[in-house]
């Protein structure tokens, strides 16, 4: 097998962190076009969304709307068949930092809106997501916009806008500025039969609100531009993006460039991830991973990394024991990260996602007696796309390549246990310990 | 006027994800052959009536014993635990989802206001008497429920929520697993918080949900706790292969020393196949037959949840807390027919536990919380109820302090949703656990907790 170079490590690292793992040969075609080429090349996505055939699921089409489960199913298949990777997961981890979950929305329909407007400004201005998210029905709901009116405002939104998603916890607003802000947001309505939303001037407060030190008959729209305008808002932003890429803090040196460029693109994401993805912190310890991958990231790169596609529905309850489905986010702050993902029930249910994908994969008598322990070590790393593995598991694997057909000479046991060699190999790279982390 | 929120809410309700999983799992059995050609130490961790007399040593024995036949230190763990504390308390909680009806659970047959709300709904022939009280009848269904009652086993609470409750069965039941009321960040448990006060390091069967994915009432911050949706048949398998072989190799794979994320994944991983091996006296195939028990449980969901926590907690691994949940309780309509077959499984299943855990010793340490998020509207919308406040809450085992436990506030002033007046906060009967039953400070787990205790354990 070719030796694998830093430049392939390198880019594996970087379309894992940024993406949804690398499609076989990938990443060796992207170390010829080079690190920093692959990241303008994330950063400007062209052409298609997604690549190859819708899938089927038990026979048939993928229905969001009408088939339970199916909604999960679907943002997973958008990101195992993305080419346009830091985009798809830009909007995962925006539906992480805008979490907001069909558990309380009840409308998949609104939810699919809300992954549309997620997508579309995932690489653009912060402040045009900002406002789309203030108009998107499913947000609406799910902060308890619709309903809220000027006798009676409702402060969800207005608390979630500075501590979740502008500012951040504590960070420069007082409960004044909450509750002030939470009367600029009041008139938004939901006709229930009719499902239809709208903006009723008579239950909007329109009198004057003091917020973050602004006075005005804000409207709405205005608080969103209030906050991002705040001088709290650049670093706290910035430091949350960081947060996606990589465990490790950030200086504050480097937290303090990454606002500066913030500011100057005008809340434009893009030159900050540019920053971020050309980040050293990024590629450090290439042979030993510290980053758990989120679930969705977990099944999604495993899907990728094998040119399969979502053809069952069994991923979305997988997805759900893991801890995290698409659309159902836990609260309004979102998933866990790094360490956190990981408890013995996930584990189990990421091993069980590994005989997930092992299932009818290497036939019965399909490989021969003569197949050395190293070659079988070999032929199962290049079948699973030759991820890194630690010193630990590469040597636990060369072990249990030896100790697994030793004495395995009658025809029947040549038959069954040297392809359940392989079966072994595979899923101890495609879903161990190691394979949790990138 | 019903709220078409709430409507919704409900119908969304019948498919939560959690439901999904649950049915999921069912659909996945692991197969046999997964099951074949395993060492096993021990038939089953059930203890006999008989063993707990000799001793309250006998549930250390039995897993002293199965330390000589698994690698030791997989043990140790949970027997040391089970060592010190060889009569710990151990709390259940079993969550009705979907917003029990508390109102048609306990009937307030006294309150004239009763039968107008409720018209069609209304239950008179066939309740059940108290026999300490004539304010309430209990709901025909409830013939076993009643018979603990009236041995002095079951404390039940009217009217338990929280200030200004939240019709939304998303919000609400955040709060109550939570322990904290209002929109919060908080990702752990109450009884997954109280773990990481009483827990140990290396003990996930400390902390048990009878469920495919975690019950989040169990999220800890640090201490394992684990999920076992059949402890009969918890195991690692991969398809078509027989050998045991890659069961070694993952947990070598799972040794190494490392930080961050790969230390945790490894954790993880050690975790999980120390549950296996935990687990191993409790499996259930063609030469181990499941363990009858004194009274059958019901052969429902519920029923085989209950049975599979008495297992667990009878086989000496430590554990402390336990959740359940079983859903159906959003009864929007039919609720008639529908709550009665509900009321009837909760009834039977309760009442199999009680003759299981007695029979195991454990009756003097178990004590069952059953829960909802929110009662339901006193007055009927038809054939079903709307979501409401001021739900039932109900303490069934030998320690529950047996009556009626907190204030009935009356169906004739109600609250300005319609809703019956809360008279009890839901983190006052979490105090008075954790204090009375569990023996921890309830400022550790509760933050901003105040004062305020109810006597509810004897």
């Amino acid at each position: 097998m070719a030796r694998i170079t830093k430049s392939q490590r390198e880019i594996e690292r970087l379309l894992w962190r940024a993406g949804f793992g690398p499609r076989p040969h990938e990443a060796a075609n992207l170390a010829r076009r080079g690190r920093r080429a692959t990241v303008e090349d994330l950063l400007r996505p062209r052409g298609r969304q997604v690549g190859g055939r819708p899938p089927r699921v038990e026979g048939a089409p993928l229905d969001p709307v009408n088939r339970w489960g199916h909604d999960a199913l679907w943002w997973l298949d958008r990101a195992v068949r993305t080419r346009q990777p830091l985009a798809e997961r830009m909007t995962l981890n925006w539906h992480d930092h805008w979490a907001t979950s069909n558990q309380k929305v009840g409308d998949t329909k609104l939810m699919m809106q809300y992954y549309w407007a997620l997508r579309t400004h995932s690489l653009g201005r912060f402040r045009t997501l900002a406002h789309a998210m203030l108009d998107n029905h499913a947000m609406q709901v799910w902060l308890d916009l619709t309903g809220s009116e000027k006798s009676a405002p409702n402060e969800n939104f207005a608390r979630e806008l500075l501590e979740l998603f502008t500012l951040g916890v504590n960070n420069g607003y007082t409960e004044k500025d909450i509750r002030e802000a939470a009367r600029a947001f009041t008139g938004f309505t939901r006709d229930w039969p009719s499902k239809k939303f709208g903006f009723d001037t008579a239950r909007h407060d329109d009198g004057m609100k003091t917020v973050l030190g602004k006075r005005g008959r804000w409207k709405p729209h205005d608080i969103i531009d209030i906050a991002i305008d705040d001088p709290h808002h650049a670093p706290f932003l910035v430091t949350k993006l960081w947060g996606y890429f990589t465990p490790r803090p950030p200086s504050r040196r480097f937290v303090r460039e990454m606002a500066r460029t913030y500011r100057a693109a005008r809340t434009d994401v893009r030159p900050v991830l540019r920053m971020i993805l050309n980040h050293p912190a990024i590629y450090a310890d290439l042979s030993s991973p510290d980053f758990v991958k989120p679930p969705v990231v977990f099944v999604a790169g495993m899907l990728r990394s094998l040119n399969r596609t979502v053809t069952d529905g069994s991923w979305s309850w997988m997805m759900g024991q893991m801890g995290q489905v698409p659309f159902y986010p836990p609260n309004v702050a979102g998933w866990p990260s790094n360490a956190e993902w990981m408890s013995a029930a996930s584990a189990r249910a990421r091993f069980q996602a590994g005989s997930h994908v092992i299932e009818g994969w290497v036939k019965e008598g399909s490989v021969s007696a003569k197949q050395s322990p190293k070659a079988a070590l070999a032929a199962a790393r290049k079948a699973c796309g030759d991820p890194v593995l630690t010193p630990l598991t590469s040597a636990v694997l060369a072990r249990y390549a030896v100790r697994s057909v030793a004495g395995r000479t009658d025809d029947w046991e040549i038959k069954h246990y040297f392809p359940e060699r392989q079966r072994v190999l595979r899923h101890l790279i495609l879903a161990g310990p190691d394979a949790q982390v990138c | 006027m019903t709220d078409p929120r709430q409507v919704r809410g409900c119908q969304d309700h019948k498919f939560t994800r959690r439901a999904l999983a649950r049915a999921s799992a069912k659909a996945v059995p692991i197969p046999a052959e997964a099951l074949d050609g395993l060492d096993r130490f021990a038939r089953d961790g059930g203890l006999t009536r008989r063993d707990a007399m000799k001793g309250g040593a006998g549930m250390v024995l039995m897993c002293a014993a199965a330390a000589t036949l698994t690698p030791r230190s997989v043990m140790e763990a949970a027997a040391a635990q089970q060592a010190q504390a060889p009569d710990a308390p151990i709390l259940v909680s079993l969550y009705l989802d979907g917003g029990n009806d508390g109102l048609n659970t306990l009937v307030p047959v006294a309150d004239a206001q009763y039968r107008a709300l409720r018209g069609p709904l209304a239950l008179g022939d066939g309740t059940v008497a108290l026999k300490d009280t004539n304010q309430f009848r209990w709901h025909p269904s409830l013939g076993k429920l009643a018979q603990l009652y009236d041995q002095g086993k079951v404390a039940v609470l009217p009217a338990v929520d929280y200030a200004n409750p939240d019709q939304s069965h998303f919000n609400s039941v955040a709060y109550w697993r939570t322990g904290v009321v209002g929109p919060s960040q908080e990702l752990t448990g109450w009884l997954g918080r109280t773990m990481d006060v009483l827990g140990a390091p290396d003990n996930p069967l400390q902390a048990v949900s009878i469920s495919g994915d975690l019950d989040p009432v169990l999220r800890s911050r640090k201490a394992p706790v684990g999920s076992v949706y059949d402890p009969g048949a918890f195991d690692f398998w991969i398809p078509e292969v027989w050998g045991k072989g890659f069961d070694a190799a993952y947990r070598e794979a799972s040794r190494g020393r490392a930080k961050g994320g790969m230390k945790a994944s490894r954790d993880a991983y050690a975790n999980a196949f120390r549950m296996v091996d935990m687990l191993q006296p409790l499996k259930v195939d063609k030469e181990h037959p499941l363990p009858p028990t004194p009274v059958a449980y019901p052969d429902t969901d519920l029923g085989r949840d209950l049975r599979s926590a008495a297992r667990i907690m009878g086989a000496g691994f430590g554990t402390r807390v336990v959740a359940v949940s079983t859903g159906g309780y959003d009864t929007h309509d039919d609720q008639l027919a529908e709550h009665a077959d509900l009321l009837s499984d909760l009834s039977e299943s309760l009442w199999a536990f009680q003759a299981d855990i007695d029979a195991r010793g454990l009756a003097q340490r178990v004590l069952v919380m059953i829960w909802s998020e929110f009662g339901r509207r006193p007055k009927a919308n038809g054939t079903g109820t709307d979501h409401g406040a001021g739900g039932l809450l109900m303490l069934v085992g030998n320690r529950a302090n047996g009556g009626i436990r907190s204030e009935f506030p009356g169906l004739s002033r109600l609250d300005d949703d319609d809703n019956l007046l809360v008279t009890t906060e839901f983190r006052t009967v979490y105090s008075s656990l954790l204090e009375q039953f569990m023996g921890v400070e309830a400022g550790r787990v509760l933050p901003a907790i105040d004062g305020a205790r109810i006597p509810l354990v004897r």
